[in-house]
C-alpha cells in the first residue's frame, strides 16, 4: 500500500494547493479547527480549508507566551489572506478565541466567529450550539449570496460521513493485531481530507488497498494531544521502534471519530454531532476525555502514551495531569513532550521518544 | 521628591481594606461552621444568586492575589508544580491548586460545591474541572458566549444565560435542601446595584485633575464589589470611599502631589510588586483608569432580577467583542485626560494579553498615546525582572516629558 504522492506533497506543503483553488476560480473558506461544521460550507458551494501552522513562524502579534501553534495559524492567515474569501474561527480555548479578535482588526476578509459551547451534556448548550449553526448558516447565506437549501446540506452531510467512516475503517484496521496501517500513512489521509474537495480525497482513499500491511512487534503507541501537523513526529516514533496505533487528536481520530445521524433536521443533526463527537481538551467533562483515552488505549492494546504538547496549552497541560494519573492507575506507562516549534526541536524530541520506548521495551 | 516619599498614597478607607477582606475568609469558616454549603467560584460567576440561596462564596483568585501580595505563594505554587502543573499555566491557579494539594487548612475552608462560568477566560474550566479532580466537589460549570454584539445582551443569548442561572438554583435546591425565593434575589440585586453605583461614582472623581484615588487604592478596592456584591458591609465600604474621595476633590487634593502625568493602565496588578505603582508615583506619575476597576462595576435593574444578574455575567470582564472594549478604551482616553498608557502583558492572562499589541496600536494611530508594554506575572514574582521593567518605565516617563 502507498499513500498517492500528490497528498504526501500535500502535507508537506499545504498552501501549495491554494494557486490550483485560485486558478480554478474556487471561493475557499479558512477554518481553525474541528469543530467547524465543514458540512455547511460545502452546502453553500464553497471549499473548506483548515488553516494550519505549517510554513509559518509565530505572530509578531502575539506574545511568547501564547500557544504558538495558535499564533502560526493567525501568521498563515494572514500571510495567505488573499487565497480566501472569509475565515471561520471557532471559540475553543482562549488563544484561539482572541484569534479571532486579533484577526477582526487586521484582516478585511468576512469573519465568522462560531461560539462552541464548553458543555457538551446538556440540553441547553445543544439548544444554544443550533442557533449558533443557524447564525453561521445565515453568515454564509448573507455573504456569498448562496441560499442554503436542507436538501444540499444533507448530500453534503452524506459526502462528510462517508470521507469519516473511510478514515476510521482504516485506522480500525489496527485494532485486530493483524494490520499495521502505520501513523504517517492514517495521517496524510486525514490531512488531506482538511484541504482537498471531499469527493476527490475520497475516491483515492477507496481506491488504496491496505491489507498488506501486516503487523509487526513494534511499541504500540497512543498520542495524546491537540493538532500535530507536522509529521516527522510520526516518522520520529516509526523510525525510534515504535507504531502509533492511536490517537486523540484534532487532527487524527477527533476530526472522524463521530458521523452525523441522519435526519430531515440537518441542523440538529449537525449540532448534536459537533458537540458530542469524540471530546477535546477545552470541551466537555474532563471525565469524557478521561474516558475517550481509556477507551482508545484499551482498544488498541497500548503500552505507553505520549503527549504532544504545545507550550502554553492550557487546556493539555491541566489535563495531563490527571491523564498521566489514569494511565498509572491502569498500568500504563506516559510521556509528556512540549515544544514551541518541532521541526525546530525535532532531535531533543527524538531523543525523548527513543528512550520511552527503550524503557517500555522496544 | 523625598517628601513625596514620605507621604502616603493610600486612601483612609483603602487602609481598611485588608481587614475586611481577612474578616471575610474568617467568616467562611464560620459558615461552613454554621453548616451553610460554602463555594469555591472563580470571579465572574453570579454572587447575586449565590447569596440568595445562603451558599457563602470564596474566590481563590482573591486567594491568590492575597498570598502573592503577602509573599506566601511560593510554596502554594511548588506544591502544585510537584503535581505535574507547568509553570507556564495561570499562577493563580497553581496557587489555588497548590492549597487544595495541601490540606486546606489556611483561610478557605475546603469547598462543598465548585462553581465556575466560563466568562473573560477558558482556564477556568480547565482550572475547576482539576480542583474536582482532586478534591472530589461536585462541580457546576456555566458559561457566558461572547459578546459580538450589544445585542447579544437581550436575545437568545441572554436566554441562554439566564436559563443556566435557574439550573444553577435547581442544583443547590437539590444537593444542599436550600430554598431559593425571588423577593431575596430582588432585594440583593438593589444592593448589589447600589454597591455598584457607589463605586462608579467614585471612580468618576478620577477626572479631577490632580487624581483624588491613585492605582494603589483601585487594585485594593474592587475586592468587595467582586466577592461582597449584595451586602450591607459592602455598601457602607463604599459609602465611606465615596465620602473621602469626594472630600480630596472639593479640596483638589491628588494622591500625589506634583501630578505630572496621567496614566491608563491595562491588566491585572503585579500582587508583589505594588512598589511599582509608587515608583511611578515617585516620578509624578498617577494612575487615573484602568479597564480592570469597571469590570465588575455593572447596574442591575430589581424589577427583572434574574435577567439583569444574567447580563451581569454576559458583560463583566473580557467578555464583549474587542471593538466594544476599544470603544471603552477611546472614550476613557478622553473622559480621564489621559497622556500615557501602561500595558501589562501577563504570562497567567493569556486570554487579556494576546490581543493587547493590537489594541496599542489603536490607542497610539488614533490619539498619539504613547505606551509602555511589559511583561510579568500577577502573582508569580519568579517571573518579574524589577530592573529591567524599572528602565524601561523611565524611559517612558522621559518619552511622555518631552511631549
Amino acid at each position: 500500500m502507498e499513500v498517492p504522492s500528490d497528498i504526501r506533497d500535500l502535507c508537506r506543503n499545504p498552501a501549495a494547493l491554494l494557486n490550483r483553488y485560485k486558478d480554478s476560480g474556487v471561493n475557499l473558506i479558512g477554518f481553525t479547527c474541528s469543530y467547524v461544521p465543514e458540512e455547511l460550507i460545502i452546502s453553500a458551494g464553497l471549499q473548506p480549508y483548515r488553516i494550519s501552522n505549517t510554513g509559518a513562524n509565530v505572530s509578531a502579534l502575539t506574545p511568547s507566551f501564547v500557544c504558538p501553534f495558535a499564533s502560526a495559524v493567525l501568521e498563515n492567515m494572514l500571510r495567505l489572506e488573499d487565497f480566501f474569501s472569509g475565515f471561520v474561527v471557532a471559540h475553543t480555548c482562549d488563544p484561539m478565541w482572541r484569534l479571532y479578535d486579533i484577526l477582526k482588526k487586521k484582516t478585511s476578509k468576512p469573519l465568522f466567529l462560531l461560539r462552541v459551547p464548553h458543555n457538551t451534556d446538556n440540553e441547553l448548550s445543544l439548544d444554544f450550539f443550533k442557533t449558533e449553526l443557524v447564525r453561521f448558516k445565515e453568515f454564509l447565506s448573507q455573504d456569498f449570496e448562496i441560499n442554503i437549501d436542507d436538501n444540499v446540506l444533507c448530500k453534503s452531510i452524506e459526502l462528510c460521513n462517508e470521507n469519516r467512516s473511510l478514515l476510521k475503517s482504516i485506522y480500525m484496521l489496527n485494532n485486530g493485531g493483524k494490520y499495521r496501517i502505520c501513523a504517517l500513512d492514517r495521517f496524510h489521509l486525514a490531512l488531506a481530507s482538511m484541504w482537498m474537495p471531499k469527493p476527490e480525497v475520497n475516491a483515492q482513499i477507496k481506491a488504496l488497498d491496505f491489507h498488506d500491511c501486516k503487523s509487526d512487534n513494534n511499541v504500540r503507541l497512543h498520542l495524546n494531544g491537540t493538532s500535530v501537523y507536522d509529521l516527522d513526529l510520526m516518522k520520529i516514533i516509526e523510525e525510534s521502534g515504535g507504531f502509533a496505533a492511536s490517537d486523540d487528536l484534532c487532527t487524527g481520530s477527533r476530526y472522524f471519530w463521530n458521523n452525523v445521524e441522519k435526519s430531515n433536521d440537518p441542523i440538529s443533526a449537525l449540532a448534536h454531532r459537533y458537540l458530542k463527537r469524540a471530546p477535546c481538551p477545552s470541551h466537555g467533562p474532563i471525565e469524557d476525555r478521561l474516558e475517550y483515552v481509556n477507551f482508545m488505549t484499551r482498544e488498541f492494546k497500548v503500552q505507553g502514551v505520549i503527549t504532544f504538547a504545545e507550550r502554553f496549552c492550557d487546556p493539555i497541560l491541566y489535563d495531563s495531569v490527571h491523564i498521566r494519573n489514569m494511565l498509572a492507575k491502569n498500568g500504563i506507562r506516559s510521556m509528556l513532550i512540549d515544544y514551541e516549534n518541532p521541526t525546530q526541536e525535532i532531535g531533543r524530541i527524538k531523543t525523548r521518544v527513543e528512550a520511552f520506548i527503550e524503557s517500555i521495551g522496544g | 521628591m523625598s517628601s513625596q516619599r514620605e507621604r502616603s498614597r493610600v486612601l483612609q478607607t483603602t487602609r481598611k481594606i485588608g481587614e475586611l477582606i481577612m474578616e471575610y475568609f474568617s467568616k467562611a469558616w464560620d459558615a461552613k461552621a454554621q453548616g451553610k454549603p460554602l463555594a469555591w467560584i472563580t470571579v465572574f460567576t453570579p454572587v447575586e444568586l449565590l447569596r440568595a440561596l445562603d451558599i457563602y462564596p470564596i474566590a481563590p483568585e482573591h486567594f491568590g492575589a492575597m498570598c502573592s501580595a503577602r509573599g506566601l505563594a511560593l510554596d502554594y505554587l511548588e506544591e502544585a508544580e510537584k503535581t505535574g502543573y507547568s509553570q507556564n499555566l495561570c499562577s493563580y491557579s497553581r496557587c489555588g491548586l497548590g492549597y487544595a494539594l495541601s490540606g486546606m487548612s489556611g483561610l478557605m475552608p475546603p469547598p462543598d460545591i465548585l462553581i465556575t462560568f466560563r466568562n473573560s477566560c477558558d482556564v477556568y474550566v480547565k482550572w475547576w474541572q482539576s480542583l474536582h479532580m482532586h478534591l472530589g466537589a461536585p462541580l457546576f460549570v456555566g458559561e457566558a458566549p461572547y459578546v459580538l454584539t450589544l445585542e447579544d445582551l437581550d436575545n437568545y443569548v441572554l436566554d441562554y444565560v439566564v436559563k443556566q442561572l435557574e439550573q444553577l438554583v435547581k442544583i443547590a435546591e437539590e444537593k444542599f435542601g436550600l430554598r431559593f425565593e425571588m423577593e431575596r434575589l430582588v432585594e440583593i440585586v438593589k444592593l448589589s446595584d447600589k454597591a455598584s453605583e457607589l463605586w462608579l461614582e467614585t471612580l468618576k472623581f478620577r477626572r479631577f485633575k490632580p487624581c483624588p484615588l491613585g492605582g494603589r487604592d483601585s487594585a485594593s478596592d474592587i475586592f468587595p464589589l467582586v466577592v461582597m456584591q449584595g451586602t450591607d458591609q459592602a455598601i457602607r465600604f463604599y459609602e465611606e470611599l465615596l465620602a473621602e474621595v469626594k472630600e480630596k476633590a472639593n479640596k483638589r487634593e491628588g494622591i500625589i502631589e506634583d501630578e505630572k502625568f496621567r496614566l491608563l493602565f491595562d491588566g491585572i496588578w503585579l500582587w508583589y510588586a505594588f512598589d511599582l505603582i509608587k515608583y511611578f508615583e515617585d516620578r509624578g506619575a498617577v494612575f487615573v483608569y484602568e479597564p480592570y476597576s469597571e469590570a465588575w462595576a455593572y447596574r442591575l435593574d430589581a424589577s427583572k432580577p434574574l435577567e439583569s444578574v444574567a447580563r451581569k455575567v454576559l458583560a463583566m470582564g473580557l467578555n464583549v467583542d474587542i471593538d466594544l472594549r476599544i470603544e471603552r478604551f477611546l472614550e476613557s482616553i478622553k473622559e480621564y485626560q489621559i497622556d500615557g498608557a501602561v500595558l501589562f502583558s501577563n504570562r497567567s492572562c493569556k486570554s487579556w494579553s494576546a490581543p493587547q499589541l493590537v489594541t496599542a496600536d489603536i490607542l497610539s494611530k488614533k490619539f498619539n498615546i504613547p505606551y509602555l508594554l511589559f511583561e510579568a506575572d500577577m502573582a508569580d514574582p519568579r517571573q518579574y525582572a524589577e530592573a529591567q521593567i524599572k528602565n524601561r518605565i523611565d524611559a517612558f516617563l522621559e518619552v511622555l516629558g518631552e511631549r
